[in-house]
């Protein structure tokens, strides 16, 4: 009964909001040069989604995108699992790692355009530097969640590394990695959209900086509405994966 | 079966060692160097018996379980189960029941308890089977596909214990089982683990800080001293068996347990 209540206000709010959005430029409450009614927000998306420009500049943020998360994932997770595993390499760079971590890494992106200009490699590699300090401290941290009385258990009914690697420290390390999995790619998203709206050619951020620029208000927000939706999607997916492999969490 | 378990109890001057430490004794490396843990254990255990490990805290009875079962080597000295050195852990013949919290999370109590046969990549529907059978032995039938965090700390114990006998070893190693447990449901834990040793006949070495569960439990209890752990008194527990809670009231459970008592207070 609370739940389907508190479902149904998140609706209300949600529909009021889309509404006011769409109602009060067209009453002149609101400038509608700087917001747009919704349903001309919408139809602009639907003529962008058309275009063969933004077609290509979606496929290369995309693949920005993936390259980026492909390297920085792994990366990260070896380096983290060699800080939470090795006393020695731990001590050295744990504590660098956690003073990097902080720095806002916006302030090296001029630093990747003088190395790496402003192409596809200057993304990936901004985009790198941007996710892999979360997945290395996200996976020091599923390291640690392994229980020493779990793998002892396993020990002592001769499981082999292998074994406990696969029985013990994956199912134990699971739920975090998948949390972190979902982190991780909301800050390389990001790693990429700052890339390619500060210094690009092409991607979809570079469009939506240059249709801020142009002051093209419903190509702007019909490009707000297609990454959020994007993000949000992947984000719900990895969220339903890690609820259905963390029941036993309590 | 119950009278096996009581018979060779009764004959075990007759019956074979099923674990033999030789010399036993151990130093591990601490910040301020060499601590001596474990200092010469000699200790037999006949084949069925039930010997409780009792002493003061850090003297060491968890170092020398983690040796019986394998999974510490000693500084020096034997350890022979059924005959045969003790290198590494070997599940066919030491089964080990740790303390609480010991059960996979991610696993329901089957699963659990099948979890050294799916090491053994034993087929999927005997090991299913011998799994059931365990949970039915440790009263839990009807309670496989419940996970972890659904079960009391009783049941998880009995889960245990049942992955403890899953695979049939002679020999039962257990650490503290019910020290997390409320002191009803202790007695009661107790009480079902006497049940299930005389059922399977196995030999039980068991580890306790609790005098009373010792005495209750014991056919024999060994007392050790504070570090370096070394085996000051063997005390032979000889109340009759099947044990009822009414013996814990009687002259003789007293003694028993004062003796016990006097040998850890006066210890250095």
């Amino acid at each position: 009964m609370r739940g389907s209540v508190i479902i149904l206000v998140r609706i209300a709010i949600l529909a009021a909001l889309l509404a006011a959005w769409e109602v009060l430029p067209r009453l002149g409450l609101v400038n509608p040069m700087l917001l747009p009614p919704l349903s001309d927000v919408l139809g602009t998306l639907v003529a962008i989604l058309g275009r063969a420009d933004v077609h290509e500049a979606l496929a290369v943020t995309g693949a920005e995108v993936v390259v980026a998360f492909i390297i920085a994932v792994p990366l990260g997770a070896a380096l983290g699992v060699l800080a939470a595993e090795n006393a020695y390499f731990g001590e050295i760079f744990r504590p660098m790692l956690f003073y990097v971590f902080s720095i806002p890494k916006s302030i090296f992106l001029p630093m990747f355009i003088l190395t790496f200009g402003i192409g596809f490699p200057q993304k990936v590699a901004y985009a790198t530097f941007s996710t892999v300090f979360i997945v290395i401290m996200s996976a020091s941290a599923a390291v640690e969640s392994v229980k020493a009385e779990h793998l002892l258990v396993a020990q002592s009914y001769g499981a082999t590394p292998a074994q406990i690697l696969r029985r013990v420290y994956l199912p134990s390390m699971l739920p975090i990695l998948l949390e972190a999995l979902r982190i991780s790619m909301i800050f390389n998203f990001t790693g990429v959209m700052i890339a390619e709206m500060y210094a690009a050619r092409t991607g979809i951020g570079h469009m939506i900086a240059n249709w801020g620029e142009n002051f093209q208000m419903p190509q702007l927000f019909a490009g707000v509405i297609l990454l959020a939706t994007a993000a949000m999607l992947f984000n719900e997916l990895v969220r339903a994966l890690e609820t259905r492999c963390s029941t036993w969490r309590t | 079966m119950q009278h096996l378990a009581h018979m060779s109890a009764a004959q075990n001057a007759q019956a074979k060692t099923a674990v033999e430490v030789r010399g036993l004794s151990h130093v591990y490396a601490g910040r301020e160097g060499a601590v001596p843990a474990l200092s010469d254990i000699e200790l037999d255990v006949p084949a069925g018996r039930f010997v409780v490990i009792v002493g003061p805290s850090g003297c060491g009875k968890t170092s020398l379980l983690m040796m019986l079962a394998g999974l510490r080597p000693p500084s020096s000295g034997t350890i022979l189960c059924d005959g045969r050195p003790i290198t590494k852990p070997d599940p066919a013949r030491v089964g080990v029941v740790f303390q609480e919290a010991s059960l996979y999370p991610w696993l329901t109590a089957v699963e659990n308890v099948e979890f050294p046969l799916v090491l053994k990549h034993a087929p999927r529907a005997e090991r299913r089977a011998r799994a059931e059978a365990m949970l039915k032995l440790v009263g839990l039938d009807g309670f496989g596909t419940r996970y972890p965090h659904e079960l009391s700390g009783g049941m998880k114990q009995r889960v245990s214990i049942a992955r403890g006998l899953v695979q049939d070893p002679p020999v039962l190693l257990m650490d503290e089982p019910f020290a997390a447990l409320d002191e009803q449901t202790r007695m009661t834990m107790g009480h079902e683990l006497l049940r299930i040793w005389s059922q399977t006949a196995k030999t039980v070495v068991f580890i306790t800080h609790s005098l009373t569960e010792a005495v209750y439990l014991a056919d024999e209890v060994i007392v050790m001293s504070a570090r370096p752990g070394r085996i000051l008194d063997r005390i032979a527990i000889d109340l009759p068996r099947p044990r009822t809670y009414q013996m814990m009231a009687t002259d003789l459970f007293g003694r028993l347990r004062e003796r016990i008592w006097e040998q850890i207070r006066t210890s250095p």
